[in-house]
């Protein structure tokens, strides 16, 4: 029982991260919920296997990265169970409009990436060290280096395109 | 928006979305329980009751197989009840070719190239399925025809005018879904060539 209580403590304390993830891969706020549900119910699967000595957020973000991949085709099928409730969420929501705009745009920029450029771009604007990235893709560091510049490069590329 | 600026933006967002506290001790509780529930369901039934009529056809063909006259169309006949057998198999096998899959112990690395290689599979599978079905309809018409004692030679244009139409709309039907899933399988590949990039 302790353990439930410990498991939704850390959900509770780390939403923010699932609702993060479940938006960027997700385009309705249906979806979004489904996907939140999954997430919550893979972390929960693999709890008793959490190694402590790991860092926490590096295992909540590899389960949700995970999660929203094997998620992408199965969204239509999915039955909402638990409904959430969406007047206290949305990841625009309560922004000032200028800000909101600027939020679209880099949501936008993002649903162009690749399925791996879109994980190591959010993990990036998380603030995650280019180390804890390699932990959490599986790439290695230098290459989580190389990624960034090529993402960089694609985005400095869009831009000069839009203008 | 470059990714120095999209850092800023995204730290705007994050200050909101830390604030909030959406979820509750019974919804993440419910969650841990009900999705559970909800895979069995989505697994148990549009792939088991699509088996069952796909069994109830091969029986009533064996029950009627006595029926069929001539040489070709008993030969129909026992490539539709070998259809019939083996149709819900390749569907069984392509759904579960996206089960199983292993979130909890891989990287994300690992999870995509999982993902593109269950989706090639998938898509390989439906492809097979989908022809296998469309020769399975054409083979059936001429077969049920002769169980229920109508000789198809004696309606009036059947081989000069209504198969063609029939076997061409097929034809037609095959290549516009057969494109979707070749669009569907290169997806994959790309996602694959990506990761090797």
């Amino acid at each position: 029982m302790d353990r439930k209580k410990d498991f939704i403590n850390i959900i509770k304390t780390n939403e923010g991260l699932i609702f993060k993830v479940a938006g960027l891969y997700t385009n309705s706020d249906e979806d979004r919920d489904d996907l939140v549900q999954e997430i919550v119910y893979q972390l929960w699967k693999s709890f008793d296997t959490f190694n402590e000595q790991s860092k926490l957020s590096t295992w909540m973000y590899r389960v949700a990265l995970n999660t929203a991949i094997f998620q992408l085709n199965k969204t239509k099928r999915t039955i909402s169970t638990i409904p959430i409730d969406k007047g206290d969420f949305g990841l625009v929501d309560d922004l000032e409009k200028a800000e909101e705009e600027r939020i679209k745009q880099l949501y936008e920029q993002i649903q162009k990436l690749n399925l791996l450029e879109k994980g190591i771009v959010l993990l990036y604007l998380e603030g995650k060290s280019h180390e804890e990235i390699a932990t959490i893709t599986g790439l290695s560091i230098s290459n989580v280096g190389t990624r960034l510049s090529r993402i960089r490069e694609k985005m400095k590329t869009e831009i000069h395109k839009t203008r | 928006m470059e990714l120095e600026e999209m850092r800023a933006s995204w730290e705007v967002l994050n200050q909101k979305v830390e604030k909030q506290r959406i979820l509750t001790d019974k919804m993440i509780d419910k969650m841990t329980q009900e999705k559970y529930k909800n895979n069995l369901r989505k697994v148990a039934l549009p792939e088991y009751i699509g088996t069952l009529i796909c069994y109830f056809g091969a029986a009533y063909l064996i029950i009627n197989f006595s029926k069929i006259d001539g040489l070709v169309f008993q030969i129909f006949g026992i490539l539709s009840v070998l259809l019939l057998f083996t149709l819900p198999v390749i569907s069984l096998k392509s759904v579960r070719a996206m089960k199983n899959i292993k979130i909890h112990s891989g990287s994300y690395a690992d999870a995509i190239q999982d993902y593109a290689n269950r989706k090639i599979r998938f898509q390989k599978l439906q492809k097979l399925n989908v022809a296998l079905g469309l020769f399975f309809l054409i083979i059936l018409i001429p077969t049920l025809g002769s169980i229920s004692g109508k000789d198809i030679n004696n309606i009036p244009n059947f081989w000069t005018l209504i198969f063609p139409i029939v076997t061409g709309f097929f034809i037609v039907f095959s290549y516009w879904v057969l494109k979707h899933y070749n669009r569907a399988l290169k997806d994959g590949e790309e996602i694959l060539s990506a990761l090797k990039d």
